[in-house]
């Protein structure tokens, strides 16, 4: 990694407010003014810098021992370093900070930044909480043995959130690929009938998307001897198309606008890296 | 409906896919009841996608959209079915997925035979 690093973005930065901040332990105010943000997790300025599509670098400082920075072209996450630690490692290890102070520097030359992370920034962050979550789950492994049926249901209900954020992470995904040429899209568990995602999209329509694949599935099997595939291609009235796909356990259900999306760059561009994602998240 | 030109359809249909056309069968949506098939074509699942048919408009409904031009469904193995609704008549047309290109076929094919059939039905 490299990059011509110049110009701080001085309008975010208010230096002027250093005195009143509370300072980490053993740090000193030279220290401090090089990382004038504060009171944001890391994440969720990992968010803002990826969503307002920054080219920059973000220097995170946790204390005197621990300090790293990521590094953004374009909103994408390049490459971070932390300590001995560098790429998808590193920055796993500084997005579970918290109360960290930051600062941000432009990179004016992108030239010679190489990216060394591929993975998308919110299957990072996901992927760095689930380490977490289970590094306290191992802690608390004992006291669980001692907890009763219902906390077990609770952990269930918990789990379902996971993997409906999980699927959530793939629509807005979609969603950001497609720009509005996606009009709705459901994510349904087969074999429970339970819509675990939808965007733009009711679980009514999803459930009748269902049911429609049922029928069709039935019928191949029973009445012909060929079995259906896994998937359906709908021309729509007014421009739309609904491509409906079965991935193992989830049938997805895409209506989208025709004209601003072609079929074949949904097919061979959006679904695959869609389905990359989904495949990395091990959903199910 | 003119039955010459309804078979001038199929021709246009086999002389474009080539070696990946499989068969080919237009029915009566009223009854189910076939007018034209080819050789290879399987009646049960031609009348069975008329039923299919009722079942994705009704479906629909709920988003709410309406079915266009066709709909195509793809079958376990090497092949797919190309469904084309026309009023009173439904078309289908079974392919090799490995020989044909979706492209070809939605993109082509499609527009082709739409444009016969409409002709062969004024007629």
């Amino acid at each position: 990694m490299g990059g011509d690093v110049q110009k701080d973005f001085k309008l975010i930065i208010d230096n002027e407010e250093m005195s009143n901040v509370p300072a980490p332990e053993a740090a000193t105010k030279e220290e401090l003014q090089r990382w004038p943000l504060f009171g944001l997790s890391v994440g969720s300025f990992l968010q803002v810098i990826a969503m307002e599509q920054q080219t920059c670098i973000m220097e995170v400082y946790l204390n005197t021992n621990n300090t790293g920075h990521f590094c953004f072209v374009e909103g994408e996450l390049y490459d971070s370093v932390c300590g001995d630690l560098n790429g998808e490692n590193a920055a796993m290890e500084m997005i579970a900070w918290e109360n960290v102070r930051l600062n941000i520097k432009q990179i004016l030359n992108t030239s010679s930044v190489d990216r060394k992370i591929d993975k998308n920034l919110m299957l990072l962050m996901m992927e760095s909480s689930r380490r977490r979550d289970e590094v306290q789950e191992n802690g608390e492994h004992a006291d669980l043995e001692m907890e009763d049926v219902e906390t077990l249901e609770d952990a269930e209900v918990v789990a379902d959130d996971v993997e409906r954020t999980k699927l959530d992470t793939c629509l807005n995904l979609m969603s950001k690929d497609m720009g509005d040429a996606l009009r709705a899209a459901s994510i349904i568990n087969i074999s429970a009938g339970k819509v675990l995602a939808f965007y733009n999209d009711d679980p009514d329509t999803a459930e009748s998307f269902l049911r429609l694949t049922n029928f069709m599935k039935t019928t191949y099997s029973n009445e012909t001897p060929f079995e259906l595939g896994d998937h359906l291609i709908m021309d729509l009235k007014d421009q739309q198309t609904l491509v409906i796909l079965m991935i193992g356990e989830h049938q997805w259900n895409i209506i989208f606008n025709n004209v601003k999306c072609s079929l074949g760059m949904l097919r061979n561009i959006i679904m695959p890296k869609v389905i990359r994602t989904f495949n990395e998240m091990n959903v199910g | 409906m003119n039955i010459q030109k309804v078979n001038v359809c199929m021709d246009i249909l086999k002389k474009d896919l080539g070696e990946g056309f499989i068969a080919s069968c237009i029915i009566m949506t009223e009854d189910g009841q076939v007018l034209v098939a080819t050789d290879q074509a399987n009646i049960a699942e031609a009348t069975l996608l008329n039923d299919a048919t009722a079942f994705i408009r009704n479906a629909l409904k709920t988003y709410p959209a309406e079915l266009g031009q066709y709909y195509y469904v793809d079958v376990a193995g090497t092949m797919a079915v190309l469904v084309i609704p026309f009023g009173d008549y439904q078309w289908t047309v079974t392919v090799n997925k490995k020989q044909v290109k979706l492209g070809l076929l939605l993109n082509v094919v499609l527009p082709a035979i739409i444009n016969a059939f409409e002709d062969a039905v004024v007629s």
